[in-house]
């Protein structure tokens, strides 16, 4: 039997035209090669 | 091979993967796949505008923007993301529509959070209907119909949510946990006899279905809607067959009293056609009759005549005789030429007859045979009515007088007045006519008292009859 209340907790608010540029720069960028960089430095 | 070829490589690889997955409507797993190839290189910008585009199929227009504009910054010219964010602002209202619908369903999360199932129900189907690829929106539509017990409805909103994403996990869940609800609800139904209703959720309201074997096994609800349905048809009879009928019934009526009375006013008139052909038939009846009595005069008055005119000239029969048969011709019923033919006998033969009967009739009238003074004047007068100045006529009147006949008494007397007014005659005459007047008046009065003495008698003797019976 689903529970209502944690099927609920599922859904998430939609994302509204005015916040796409918030979006936008919100977005994480970071890829597999920035992570290995950063690991290659730390490492020095 | 460098790290870096090898991370494009392998960025690749699961754009490849995501691609495929998309070619079969496995958007879920698309999503995954391309999410995964942008973590190996987030300039991998053909995996950034699949992404977008699955987005924008799955309903979720800002996102999928969000995916292009990034794309677009990666790189500016010959980027087919240009092109997808042109499309999608080209057309404003459409994307207004879309916004507003985005808030009405994060208005629903709200109402869901807050208990108001049914408000969130109606505006989801709202959402729904005005952008049909919002799979997110099908998908809590669902889970609403489902909490509600709406399994009909929820199978239906979960089929197109489906047929968005084939490999949804929560839409995968979501028709897993139907078909598990009506698998038990079947039972529950084949069960149902034990059970004495069933109730479920809508929205705030619980409602309370009775079991239908209640109905169905009742017999006083059986005979309760026989005669309910006997008292139904009964009212239909009376208040829409009957009047119909009774209707139809007065009209055939009417008809018929219309024609008969147009029968009887044809025969009116067909009679009325015939009494005036009758009368016609009798009017010419009569009108032959009187021209075969004139034909029968006229031939006895030309009969008569010529016996006269043939016994006068062969001197065979006494000039009485002839006046009598001249005094018999009608002589109006004559031509010219029998009425001269009439004169000329009349003036030949009547003056010595007139003089002969006159004086018989005077020398009666002296001796008071008065019936033979009639006889005699009567015959005078009728040939020559002024004869001896009017005293055949004034002695034939007193003649009458004296037999009793008044009526021919005052005719003539009246005649003397009339035809000898100024002569002493005509002066007696005229008071002996009013003395037979007088005795006639006091006659029909003694008469009228007589009548009323009788009457009076015989209603005296009645009520003296009456008197003594009592």
């Amino acid at each position: 039997m689903l529970n209502f209340e944690e099927e609920l907790k599922k859904f998430q608010p939609s994302l509204e035209v005015e916040d796409i540029e918030k979006a936008v720069y919100q977005e994480d960028l970071t890829d597999m090669s920035e992570i290995l960089k950063e690991v290659v430095e730390k490492s020095k | 091979m460098d790290i870096k070829k090898k991370l494009e490589y392998q960025s690749n690889y699961w754009y490849n993967d995501g691609l495929k997955r998309a070619q079969i409507q496995d958007m879920t797993g698309a999503i995954a796949s391309l999410r995964r190839s942008l973590q190996y290189s987030q300039s991998n910008i053909t995996a950034r505008n699949l992404l977008g585009l699955l987005l924008y199929g799955r309903g979720e227009v800002a996102e999928a923007l969000v995916q292009w504009i990034i794309s677009r910054n990666f790189q500016a010219s010959g980027n087919i993301a240009e092109y997808y964010i042109q499309k999608v602002q080209s057309s404003k209202s459409e994307l207004e529509v879309i916004n507003q619908v985005v808030k009405k369903y994060n208005q629903c999360l709200q109402y869901c959070s807050q208990g108001g199932e049914d408000l969130a129900i109606i505006q989801l189907k709202k959402v729904v209907t005005e952008h049909p690829s919002f799979l997110k929106a099908y998908q809590l539509l669902g889970l609403l119909y489902l909490h509600t017990e709406q399994y009909g409805k929820a199978r239906q909103v979960l089929r197109k949510a489906h047929r968005l994403d084939t490999t949804d996990p929560i839409t995968l869940s979501y028709l897993h946990e139907l078909n598990r609800a009506q698998k038990k609800k079947a039972v529950s139904i084949k069960e149902g006899k034990e059970q004495p209703a069933v109730s479920y959720k809508l929205g705030n309201e619980t409602i309370i279905q009775p079991a239908q074997g209640v109905r169905e096994n009742s017999p006083m609800f059986t005979i309760v809607n026989i005669a309910i349905g006997i008292l139904v048809g009964a009212a239909v009879m009376w208040f829409l067959i009957m009047p119909a009928v009774n209707q139809s019934k007065s009209q055939e009526a009417n008809e018929s009293i219309v024609e008969a009375s147009d029968q009887i006013a044809t025969q009116k008139s067909e009679i009325s056609a015939l009494k005036k052909e009758l009368e016609g038939y009798r009017t010419k009846s009569d009108e032959a009759q009187t021209a075969k009595e004139t034909a029968k005069s006229t031939q006895s008055s030309y009969e008569a005549l010529l016996d006269v005119t043939t016994k006068y000239a062969a001197g065979t029969e006494s000039n009485q005789n002839l006046a009598s048969t001249l005094l018999s011709i009608n002589k109006d019923s004559l031509g010219e030429d029998g009425k001269a033919q009439y004169d000329k006998l009349a003036d030949s033969i009547f003056p010595s007859v007139c003089r002969r009967q006159y004086n018989r009739g005077i020398a009666s009238f002296d001796v008071k045979n008065y019936d033979t003074a009639v006889e005699a004047l009567a015959m005078v007068v009728k040939m020559d009515e002024e004869y001896d100045d009017g005293n055949a006529m004034y002695v034939l009147a007193q003649a009458y007088e004296a037999t009793g006949d008044t009526n021919n008494a005052k005719t003539y007397y009246q005649k003397v007045t009339e035809q000898f007014s100024g002569t002493e005659m005509a002066e007696e005459a005229q008071s002996k006519l009013e003395a037979l007047n007088a005795a006639a008046d006091q006659n029909a009065a003694n008469q009228n008292a007589a009548a009323d003495q009788n009457g009076q008698g015989a209603e005296d003797s009645s009520s003296q009859e009456q008197d003594t019976t009592e």
